[in-house]
């Protein structure tokens, strides 16, 4: 293919597809049908200058989604706002933001984005609209980054202050004596890329925000919320959720829309003994060459730092071979400087740029208009992510594709191979738990140095003084003679909590091949066992890092430099033991259990193994001590899986059961695999049967454990469908897991085992008094 | 389950296992405690500290009274120091101790002592929280003493002391007093004093210019501890070091002011003061353009700075003062002056040399429209220059700027030898600077 005629897309789509060797691996394809927007009037309140300096910038009208909310807003309802990518939201909050300022210049509003890139587009573009309609706004970012002088600005005369969660708990809260002025005449709180809170991260926003929303109280303002979210299976939930009070979901998308084809495309299979698959980056490449060549704007994503790298330069070397628009297809990804990243949106906008390969950070709300063809390497890891990246492809007037080409992992291949799970549009729920013993208690620390708690205050879902007399057990707050909570210590609460991580100690990473050493990252402690340990190779950013020295009491790995061949993998052993039940009941062929349990890590050694081949080159040992977890589990029992296993098939049959069952469980939930850990026990001593745990990687758990114990015939069927689904002879990473022992059919003993979990007899009973089936598995 | 039962439960579950842990600590912390927990903090910080429970409708306070001591203060001329209080404004002296270092919102003062003048003598007034939530009372007997018309007195309180207190105003909802100004004594002594102290705490600064040693004295570290423990039950005696620090803080206030009045603010007892101190001055008149007093100090600190050629700090230091006496005169205009100063810094040949060679360079282009004159002392400079980097010490930023000025002083000359004769008179005619140019240098400047 050496010719450059531009072509619209759909003829391209029809070249592609008429070759075979791209046509063999369509999976499916779909064809959604292009639909016509659907628009209101502006609002007849709204402020003349604004209806002016909307019209200055071409918008007459607006989609009924867009109107649906100011209204609400108008009336004094929170509202969650979901529609696609590039459906106008920001309008949604923007107009509202203009007509509280204008209607009296006092007001203030806050807007929280999750990075502060966005942060930063935000400003640039509501000062656009602001000017417009000739209202003078001071619309600042406050993060990280802002300078000293210009901070105590935005203090006291910021209108509209833009920042992040992580800013709003560190700097903004604990001294909000100093803020007085947003707090008390805040009107407007926007929340946007709601669906971004989730897990861990969620449920401390959720904390924060409990605790902004106090400080408002205090402060005698009562500010309306609006959240913006990407297409998820819960909106109105996890923005109740996070905001702790109901917002109304308005989600009638009045954007209008071309037809859109979606592909689904697994690489073709090499072996089928050991599952090996062609390369994802590979048939990515191969698919989005013909839309670059025939001049269709097109996007890339790639699942890392990494293969963003690898897919830019195996596009531009094949463009190059012959001769195609090479130097108009750019890469785009974190560490790229903030000026370069904003020439290449432009660049998409005005057509510039044609072609863009990303990590997922074109995923957010970035501006980059709207493109002809996306290309997705590798499923994103939840629904809601794939849409957002589909999305970027989609033009008004004109046919777009989406391409998901699947990798070997088996959650890209449960999903390939389901694409009414993909395509029936019901995205996964974002999760948050708010309520988090561990999450809450710090933030309640937090809370009560900010401004003491009344007797009866509700802090959550109930009155604080249950949890208020734990903490002051611990003496860092105090109930006063007043019957008042007071901060009593010399501690600086907000700084002891990061947002990102539920673990309160991490380890932090320090480079010293420069001159001045310098901070890495930072990785949570469990990570840091096998991340991070001595002589372990650290990959940050696409370079290599040797671990020189990790200093497991100062909490800190010294690394420097290096350029190697091979990466380090260290071995995790993990015992797990039961501490309490929460909830059980009786399934086919046992029990299953929703419960507290006592996770100890054991990391003993390391293997390094090559790059590609994965070629063992040596190991050595670790020497660290033993870490222990505190968490949710769900797990599920077998005793009345019928007799006759031997004891080293079960052990295969639980480690392959349980590999699928991790891999639907992490999709259903919208995880990531490494979220949930998985521990066999062919004769679990607390059960004295067969048992399968899959438990929460974070301390305390964040609800996902008791919604694996809600969905567990969802886990059971799904897990059977992956297995059977595999093309696979007898057991594959992509269902059962790596292949323990060569003569072992582990898909079959799997199969096997989920058969009697389907059909199996129920066991009545609980579990403090086996039943009488046990003696037979044990023999 | 509701999500209330459900958190009770988590924090059920929590408690069990952290209670059976026998060794955790705050098992036995909380034991003791228990028993200590008796009595009125009240009474017992009242009993503890000397003081007496004040009783209001917004909680109670315990005010301790310090025995008036006698401070005299020459008010008129510390307040012709400036960006000092004049003459006839009410001064308080103002520390407070604090729960925590954060000026952030959950951080309490719950010691604030006040020290007024009433003629020559010092009062002292403490006022202490008995327990959180009487600080409304506290906030409020502060406020009373607090005259609308005042000045702050403090030290590090511009930073510290006032903000924190700020804080807890607008905590309390309430607007915090107007002060008529503040005047943070921290960046002062730090001008001024740092030289001669080992470094710039309160203590080190009575320690060398006050001549008092503290015995006894509790760290400061250690004071939001005592304070936090004594709410929790613990001792009350142990805060009665803490009130002493707290006055001892704002007697050192006092003090300071009147050591500033006796050796800086009058110009006749300058002939006493260490030369270093009057730099010091110096420089605060200069930031506030006066210059005419900056000048002032540093003659005063010039005539008695005769120091002894093998002493190499101290000439080192002398020159520093002649660097800095010169460029106050051109910045008072007097460029011949100024001129001298600059030659004699390079005729002593210290390390200020080259600087005032290139002050020299300056003046004499842009004053003297002697390019000429200014290419050789740019010339001498970079020679300067050259031999301290032979010896291993150069001069980045002194060699940039030669060059740069060597290359245009250049430049310059060649200009007007290439420009005709006629064109220049022309030049000459149309441009003010061709006036000055025709001044004559002063003899023996030159």
């Amino acid at each position: 293919m050496r010719t450059y005629a531009p072509l619209d897309t759909p003829a391209v789509l029809k070249t592609i597809l008429a070759e075979p060797s791209l046509a063999r691996g369509v999976v499916h394809h779909a064809t959604l049908p292009a639909r016509s927007g659907e628009y209101a009037p502006l609002p007849d309140w709204l402020d003349p200058r604004i209806r002016d300096g909307l019209r200055l910038r071409g918008i007459e009208r607006l989609y009924v989604h867009q109107a649906e909310a100011l209204e609400s807003i108008r009336a004094g309802r929170d509202v969650v706002v979901v529609t696609p990518t590039a459906s106008g939201k920001t309008l949604c909050y923007a107009i509202p933001t203009l007509q509280a300022i204008a209607d009296d210049p006092a007001a203030r509003a806050l807007y929280l984005f999750p990075t502060k890139a966005l942060g930063q587009d935000q400003v640039a573009e509501f000062t656009e609209l602001s000017r417009a309609a000739g209202l003078t706004i001071s619309a600042a970012t406050y993060d990280g980054d802002t300078p000293a002088p210009i901070r105590s600005a935005i203090r006291g005369a910021g209108q509209v202050v833009v920042t992040n969660p992580d800013m709003l708990h560190s700097a903004i809260l604990p001294h909000h004596t100093k803020w007085f002025q947003l707090f008390e005449q805040l009107r407007i709180i926007v929340i946007d890329e709601l669906h971004s809170y989730r897990g861990v991260f969620g449920s401390h926003v959720a904390n924060v925000l409990r605790r902004l929303l106090r400080l408002c109280a205090h402060y005698g303002s009562r500010p309306i919320i609006v959240c913006c979210s990407a297409t998820i299976g819960n909106p109105a939930e996890l923005a109740s959720a996070l905001i702790g009070r109901p917002a109304r979901l308005v989600d009638r998308n009045g954007a209008p829309s071309g037809e859109r084809h979606v592909l689904l495309v697994d690489p073709p299979l090499l072996d089928a003994s050991t599952g090996a698959r062609g390369s994802a980056l590979t048939l990515a490449q191969r698919w989005a060459l013909p839309f670059l060549r025939a001049g269709r704007q097109t996007v890339v994503f790639g699942r890392s730092r990494t293969s963003v790298e690898l897919l830019l330069t195996g596009l531009r070397e094949s463009l190059r071979e012959s001769y195609g628009p090479r130097s108009r297809v750019r890469g785009y990804r974190g560490g790229y400087l903030p000026t370069e990243r904003r020439a290449i949106e432009r660049g998409l906008r005005d057509g510039e740029v044609l072609g863009v390969v990303s990590t997922n950070a074109l995923e957010l709300g970035v501006d980059i208009g709207r493109l002809d063809a996306a290309i997705l390497a590798g499923y994103p890891g939840s629904i809601a992510a794939t849409w957002q990246q589909m999305g970027r492809a989609g033009r008004r007037g004109a046919a777009s594709v989406a391409v998901l080409v699947a990798s070997a992992s088996p959650v890209d291949q449960y999903v390939i191979h389901h694409p009414e799970y993909l395509l029936a549009n019901t995205p996964e729920e974002a999760r948050v738990d708010p309520d988090n013993l561990h999450i809450l208690l710090a933030h309640l620390r937090a809370a009560t140095f900010e401004l003491p708690f009344e007797p009866g205050e509700v802090f959550g879902p109930a009155p604080a003084d249950d949890l208020l007399a734990f903490l002051a057990e611990e003496g860092h707050v105090r109930q006063a003679g007043d019957g008042r909570w007071y901060w009593s210590s010399e501690n600086f609460p907000a700084s002891e909590i990061s947002l990102r991580s539920a673990a309160p100690e991490n380890v932090v990473i320090i480079d010293t091949t420069p001159d001045r050493p310098r901070v890495l990252g930072e990785v949570d402690l469990f990570s840091a066992q096998v991340l991070v340990h001595e002589r372990a190779i650290y990959i940050h950013e696409s370079q290599q890092y040797y671990v020189d020295r990790l200093e497991w009491g100062e909490k800190k790995a010294y690394v420097h430099r290096v350029d190697v061949d091979h990466y380090t993998y260290a071995n995790r052993a993990v015992t797990l033991k039961p501490l309490e039940v929460f909830a059980e009941g009786p399934v086919p062929g046992g029990r299953r259990v929703h419960g507290e349990v006592m996770v100890a890590s054991l990391v003993t050694l390391f293997k390094k193994l090559k790059f590609v081949t994965d070629e063992n080159v040596g190991w050595g040992p670790i020497d660290l001590p033993e870490l222990e977890l505190q968490t949710t589990a769900y797990w599920l029992t077998a005793e009345g899986a019928a007799g006759g296993w031997r004891r080293n098939e079960l052990d295969v049959a639980l480690m392959g059961a349980g590999r699928a069952i991790q891999t639907v469980a992490s999709v259903v939930l919208m995880v990531d695999p490494r979220d949930l850990g998985l521990v066999t026990q062919v004769r679990s001593p607390h059960h004295e049967a067969p048992t399968i745990y899959l438990y929460e990687a974070v301390p305390g758990g964040i609800g996902l454990a008791e919604r694996l114990f809600d969905r567990h015939a969802e886990l059971i069927s799904g897990a059977t469908d992956l297995i059977v689904a595999c093309d696979c002879d007898s057991g594959c990473p992509a269902c059962t897991g790596p292949r323990l022992e060569p003569d072992v059919d582990a898909k079959a003993l799997a199969l096997r085992l989920l058969a009697d979990l389907t059909e199996g007899r129920t066991v009545p009973g609980p579990p403090a008094e086996p039943p009488v089936a046990l003696g037979d598995i044990a023999r | 389950m509701s999500d209330a039962a459900l958190l009770a439960r988590r924090l059920a579950a929590f408690r069990d296992r952290r209670d059976g842990d026998p060794a955790d600590p705050r098992r036995a912390h909380e034991e003791i405690r228990a028993q200590e927990r008796s009595g009125d903090l009240a009474e017992r910080l009242a009993a503890a500290v000397d003081g007496e429970v004040v009783a209001t409708d917004r909680g109670r306070v315990v005010r301790r009274v310090v025995p008036s001591v006698a401070v005299p203060l020459d008010r008129e001329r510390l307040g012709r120091l400036p960006g000092w209080p004049a003459a006839g404004v009410p001064l308080v002296c103002l520390d407070t101790e604090t729960t925590g270092l954060a000026t952030a919102a959950g951080t309490v003062a719950f010691l604030v002592g006040v020290g007024r003048w009433h003629d020559d003598a010092f009062d002292q007034v403490q006022l202490l929280l008995p327990d959180h939530s009487d600080e409304p009372a506290l906030l409020a007997a502060l406020a009373d003493v607090l005259p609308l018309d005042g000045w702050l007195v403090t030290y590090n309180g511009r930073g510290f002391d006032w903000p924190l207190l700020v804080a807890r105003y607008r905590m309390d909802r309430r607007p915090a007093p107007q002060l008529a100004g503040h005047l943070d004594l921290l960046p002062f002594v730090r001008r001024v004093f740092r030289h001669r102290l080992e470094d710039a705490r309160l203590r080190s600064v009575e320690r060398g210019l006050l001549g008092i040693r503290r015995v006894g004295d509790v760290d400061g570290w250690e004071i939001p501890g005592r304070y936090l423990d004594f709410l929790r039950g613990g001792p009350a005696d142990r805060l009665a070091d803490v009130v002493r620090h707290n006055e001892r803080d704002v007697a050192s206030l006092a003090g300071l002011l009147g050591h500033v009045g006796a050796t800086l603010a009058d110009p006749d007892a300058r002939t006493r003061t260490p030369a270093g101190d009057l730099v010091g001055l110096a420089r605060v008149y200069r930031d506030a353009r006066r210059h005419a007093d900056a000048l002032a100090c540093l003659d005063a600190a010039f005539e008695r700075a005769r120091p002894d050629a093998s002493d190499l700090a101290a000439r080192r230091a002398h020159d520093a003062l002649a660097l800095e006496r010169a460029r106050t005169l051109r910045r008072l205009g007097r460029a011949t002056e100024a001129l001298a100063a600059w030659r004699g810094l390079v005729g002593a040949g210290g390390p200020f040399a080259g600087i005032a060679l290139v002050e020299v360079a300056k003046a004499l282009e842009h004053r003297w429209a002697d390019p000429i004159g200014a290419l050789e002392a740019v010339e001498r400079a970079c020679a300067i220059a050259e031999r301290a980097r032979s010896i291993g010490r150069p001069m980045p930023n002194l060699e940039a700027d030669l060059a740069y000025r060597r290359r245009r002083l250049v430049a310059r000359i060649a200009r007007r030898r290439e420009r005709p004769a006629v064109a220049s008179t022309y030049r000459k005619a149309r441009r003010v600077p061709a006036l000055i140019a025709r001044r004559p240098i002063p003899a023996g400047v030159a």
